[in-house]
């Protein structure tokens, strides 16, 4: 018996010293040659029938099956918002041209990149109502994945991945998604680990590392936008870079020349994050990405540089600058929470778990709201630069209309900055219900069908989206009742 | 936010680190920094292009750049 057990343990011993010879298996192909007009890129999308006139851009939060949820009840409010557009009705859902996601809220956005429409008949059984964390723990303490999970490049994320692609997502890559060439251009977020940056799954940052991203799975998108440090492990991403002729946009090169002059600090940190992936060597030949809340926990990072940059791969000013968009509606669903605490009521010393899970969250719950800060700013800027221009011209036209002056002035865009979060239920006691949901990827089905009605009544409630109803004649009808 | 105008004596495309970015003679939004401001292919312009520091503009004071016609 004993000789067995010893046996038994010799084989595990090698099994694990093979494990850990493994090589590893990049999860993103190469790029042969570097090419511009082709991958998942925002212009090379087909606009069908949504106008650029009407921009609308949708950000999906973190906060496991709890944002998914949420994210998710909003696209079914968007789906059932009727507005008049060009001389007919349409479906609001049907004019949003960019959904930009993190965590938790990749995982509708993945699946509506994937399947379109479809996610109203599929996704509910697919993730939310399951209990994907429950089958992740599963994998990992089944003895089946622990030779995988031996291997020095392969974590658990990976085996999440792996999970996903099978159970949710059903092996589709971007090739699918670009396949089905339709707006919105879904920006899934993940970090970097090594500069704390925003990474983004999409064929403009893979250019960087010469890899092509239509050889990546959704699912292995997903679960990097979602590996929760501590619980999740980072993932591992092969950088090619150097090996397929890339070019940088002429911007960079002037961005990184202005370090001295500080002209523009956060534009000249996006110049020389792209430098740095990109050098050849490769300088850094794995890029390991973890949780894109580390970075950016509501997903908004991204379109705000959009919205105030020349310089973007989707830059929504230089579409301003052209003259293409007269209105602007940006929603931000925000799962956000504040758990409560009885820490105050004792005087005893906060533990270690209570204290690094303090270090972990607050600032990124800071971050976020410096976030909705620039966001509100940003909007300010905008709504003063025409103020300013109309101020000017009327006070030179009391002057008399001799000395009426023509000021010129950018192209007028309206704007509508929309906020879906538990901050603004109404009632306390309810708010207090959804902001002590606890993050993680199973939730009851009444917790689920809760989040998506609340997603939805929020969506009704906000002023700027009420005004954006007024504004386009449109209609979103409570659950079950028709405009 | 920063605000430029590039001048030129008939109504073309702008570009602006080799973007098409509206077109002359309107102001434009543009980030802080430095910046390629031509005017397409047809090279009946001069300069080829300008390199430009673009910086503590307002909407109603925008940079002004100017090109010419090359015959001009």
């Amino acid at each position: 018996m004993r000789a067995v057990i010893v046996a038994r343990l010799a084989l595990a011993g090698c099994a694990l010293l093979l494990a850990a010879c493994a090589s590893f298996t990049p999860g993103n192909p190469p790029l042969a040659k570097y090419a511009p007009d082709t991958g998942y890129r925002f212009e090379r999308l087909d606009q069908g029938d949504n106008s650029d006139e009407l921009f609308v851009i949708v950000s999906f939060s973190g906060g496991g099956t709890r944002a998914a949820a949420l994210a998710y009840g909003v696209l079914e409010a968007l789906r059932d918002t009727v507005i008049a557009w060009r001389g007919r009705k349409v479906a609001l859902l049907d004019e949003v041209d960019v959904i930009s996601s993190i965590s938790g809220g990749s995982f509708p956005a993945a699946y509506y990149a994937l399947r379109g429409g479809k996610i109203f008949d599929e996704f509910q059984d697919r993730f939310l109502y399951r209990r994907v964390q429950s089958d992740l723990i599963g994998q990992v303490l089944s003895p089946a994945n622990w030779l995988k999970l031996a291997a020095p490049a392969y974590g658990r994320s990976d085996l999440a991945a792996e999970f996903y692609d099978r159970e949710v997502f059903g092996g589709g890559t971007y090739a699918d998604v670009i396949a089905r060439n339709r707006r919105p251009f879904v920006v899934l977020n993940a970090t970097d680990m090594t500069t704390g940056t925003q990474f983004a799954f999409i064929q403009d940052q893979f250019d960087l590392m010469c890899s092509d991203l239509a050889g990546v799975p959704l699912a292995r998108a997903a679960a990097s936008s979602s590996a929760f440090p501590g619980g999740l492990t980072a993932l591992t991403f092969r950088n090619y870079a150097g090996s397929c002729g890339y070019r940088q946009p002429p911007w960079v090169q002037l961005a990184a020349d202005d370090h001295a002059s500080r002209a523009n600090r956060s534009r000249t940190a996006r110049a020389e994050n792209r430098l740095s992936l990109a050098a050849e060597g490769p300088a850094r030949p794995y890029i390991h990405l973890t949780d894109g809340g580390v970075a950016d926990n509501i997903g908004l990072r991204g379109p705000l540089d959009a919205i105030s940059s020349t310089n973007h791969p989707w830059s929504v000013l230089r579409m301003m600058n052209n003259r293409k968009i007269d209105k602007l509606v940006v929603i931000v669903v925000n799962a956000a929470t504040s758990p409560a605490t009885d820490r105050d009521q004792a005087a005893s010393v906060p533990g270690l778990i209570d204290t690094l899970a303090t270090a972990a969250t607050v600032p990124l719950d800071n971050y976020t709201a410096d976030t909705l800060d620039l966001l509100t700013a940003t909007v300010n800027q905008f709504n003063e630069e025409a103020r300013l221009v109309e101020g000017c011209r009327k006070i030179s036209a009391r002057q008399g209309p001799q000395c009426a002056l023509d000021i010129p002035a950018p192209h007028k865009v309206e704007l509508y900055p929309v906020q879906v979060a538990f901050e603004y239920i109404a009632s306390a006691e309810e708010r207090s219900w959804f902001k002590n949901l606890p993050t993680t990827f199973e939730l009851p089905r009444e917790t689920v069908d809760r989040l998506r009605i609340v997603g939805r009544r929020l969506l009704a409630q906000d002023p700027k989206f009420r005004e954006l109803m007024k504004a386009l004649d449109g209609c979103l009808p409570a659950n079950g009742q028709a405009c | 936010m920063e605000y430029v105008k590039i001048t030129f004596p008939t109504n073309r495309l702008v570009y602006i680190d080799g973007e098409q970015n509206g077109c002359t003679n309107e102001v434009l939004r543009v980030d802080a920094g430095s910046h390629i401001f031509e005017l397409g292919n047809l090279e009946n312009y001069r300069p080829s292009s300008r390199k430009v520091l673009v910086q503590d503009t307002t909407v109603l004071e925008p940079l002004e750049i100017a090109f010419y016609r090359k015959d001009a």
